[in-house]
């Protein structure tokens, strides 16, 4: 196989600086990684300095999740010559059992940096992913709950938890913890629209009124997020065609829906100038808004 | 119960979707072109796929689902069956909103099949399908058995999944998640049907 230099002509600087750019941005693109850091940390280990002991962590945690285990072996090895009594080495070697399936080492060996360092937020996830994976959902959602009251601050914890309660459909307390993400995050669109959406699935007309609001909202924070518009046009439909509703309320959400099934045909005919591949996905939204509008009135 | 026939095209594409997304669950429905015939096989010539977050929320599966239907009458298809993969390899049992949604398929059709992808089985030294099927009974989703569930020409179709996974084609597959995040991919996947086409007809011509 052609090596990446070559294929793409790049010199190793650009290399590592795709690297740090992945690192950056938090991207689990695992199998680039494992391609162009295999291939930078083989021919120019040398010549990278300090970054080179980064560079095979992140290249390792890269090999896990591709069932590289020689390359991640290749990577534990050098760091733990430079870092022997390292916890963050310690917490890798972990995440290689786990990758073998030795959930039990992998807990012990995540205990033993607890031991010393009950701090150590990193160990304390790893125990709860290793929770999850073996389908524990129950314990896991247990013993996250211990860690966000020590550590009420945690964003990825949050949003965690309440992933682990809509898989369970515990949609009352996944609102919950997206209530929790919207406070310390109100200009996130994202968190929204999925607490729009939980809100949606919950039923019951104060629900959706709740969530017609939020995908509003959601809309306001990023007009070209597609599922809170979606959402807008579904629940302010359903809330017009409820039997309950007075005049008022649904007159003011018949013209909600108009205006969103108004604004979703516009961004379909925008998408579909000069393109032929999405013509029969348009050809199905603009019927079905056809025939949601004929129901509705 | 009635024979299940697997296209190519339905397989390879519901193969890729889990592939595209190793570590996501990930679901779609299982469509048939061909007029059912009373009590006949029932024939999954094509598939959709569907959502890879977030399986559980109601409005996007709504939303997607009504789609779906709106343009299989518009080909003359018809929603027969639904297809699941779970995020953990190792689990392939169906979820209750798996349960959920192949119900309401089944009041739409009655021979309606619940498809569980095996994680387990998925690695390409695997030579059985990966697949798991279930048909209602009464009110209840059993085990169908396998000798009513049909893959014509299984090797040739293994190898085309494979192949097409070795070359990065299954990046090209577009679910409709995929397709909220960016309207201008189509989830019909054209260019995926295609491509499949392409490699199946020389190996076996008639698919």
């Amino acid at each position: 196989m052609a090596s990446v230099s070559e294929m793409y002509d790049v010199g190793w600087e650009e290399m590592r600086d795709k690297l740090r750019k992945w690192r950056e941005d938090n991207s689990r693109n695992s199998e680039q990684i494992v391609e162009v850091g295999e291939e930078l940390i083989g021919e120019h280990g040398s010549k990278l300095g300090d970054d080179v002991w980064i560079i095979y962590e992140q290249v390792m945690v890269a090999a896990l999740d591709c069932s590289r285990d020689d390359l991640a072996m290749t990577c534990l090895q050098e760091l733990r010559r430079q870092f022997p009594d390292s916890h963050r080495v310690k917490r890798l070697s972990g995440m290689r059992l786990e990758a073998l399936e030795r959930y039990d080492e992998a807990t012990k060996s995540y205990e033993s940096i607890l031991q010393d360092d009950p701090t150590n937020t990193g160990a304390r996830k790893r125990k709860i992913s290793i929770l999850k994976a073996q389908g524990k959902t129950t314990e896991a959602i247990r013993e996250l709950n211990e860690y966000l009251e020590q550590f009420v601050g945690d964003q990825e914890a949050w949003h965690e938890l309440s992933e682990l309660y809509i898989s369970e459909h515990d949609y009352g307390k996944a609102a919950f913890c997206l209530e929790e993400l919207m406070m310390s995050n109100p200009h996130n669109h994202l968190y929204c629209e999925q607490y729009a959406e939980v809100k949606y699935t919950q039923g019951g007309l104060d629900n959706l009124e709740l969530s017609r609001k939020y995908f509003a909202q959601a809309l306001r924070l990023n007009n070209r997020n597609m599922r809170a518009l979606f959402g807008l046009y579904m629940s302010a439909s359903h809330i017009a065609a409820s039997p309950k509703v007075g005049a008022k309320v649904k007159k003011d959400n018949i013209k909600y829906a108009a205006w969103a099934a108004n604004q979703i045909n516009r961004a379909y005919k925008l998408a579909g100038r000069g393109t032929k591949e999405n013509k029969c996905s348009v050809k199905a939204v603009e019927e079905m808004l056809e025939t949601m509008q004929i129901t509705m009135s | 119960m009635g024979e299940v026939e697997l296209s190519c095209r339905a397989y390879v594409k519901m193969y890729l979707h889990a592939c595209l997304f190793p570590r996501c669950a990930v679901n779609g429905l299982l469509l048939s072109s061909a007029s059912p015939g009373g009590g006949a096989a029932v024939c999954v010539t094509d598939c959709v796929p569907l959502l890879h977050s977030h399986l559980s929320l109601a409005p996007i599966t709504q939303l997607a689902l009504t789609q779906v239907d709106v343009w299989c009458s518009q080909t003359q298809q018809r929603i027969v069956g639904y297809y699941q993969a779970n995020a953990c390899a190792s689990d392939s049992s169906p979820t209750s909103c798996a349960l959920k949604i192949a119900d309401k398929i089944s009041e739409q059709f009655n021979n309606a099949v619940l498809l569980m992808i095996d994680g387990g089985k998925m690695s390409p030294d695997d030579r059985v399908p990966p697949i798991v099927m279930y048909e209602r009974k009464d009110t209840r989703w059993i085990l169908k058995d396998k000798h009513t569930i049909m893959l014509r020409q299984w090797e040739e179709t293994r190898a085309i999944a494979n192949q097409m996974l070795d070359s990065g084609d299954h990046t090209l597959l577009v679910d409709f998640d995929s397709h909220l995040d960016d309207i201008t991919k189509d989830w019909t996947n054209q260019k995926l049907n295609n491509k499949i086409l392409e490699l199946a007809s020389p190996a076996n011509g008639n698919v």
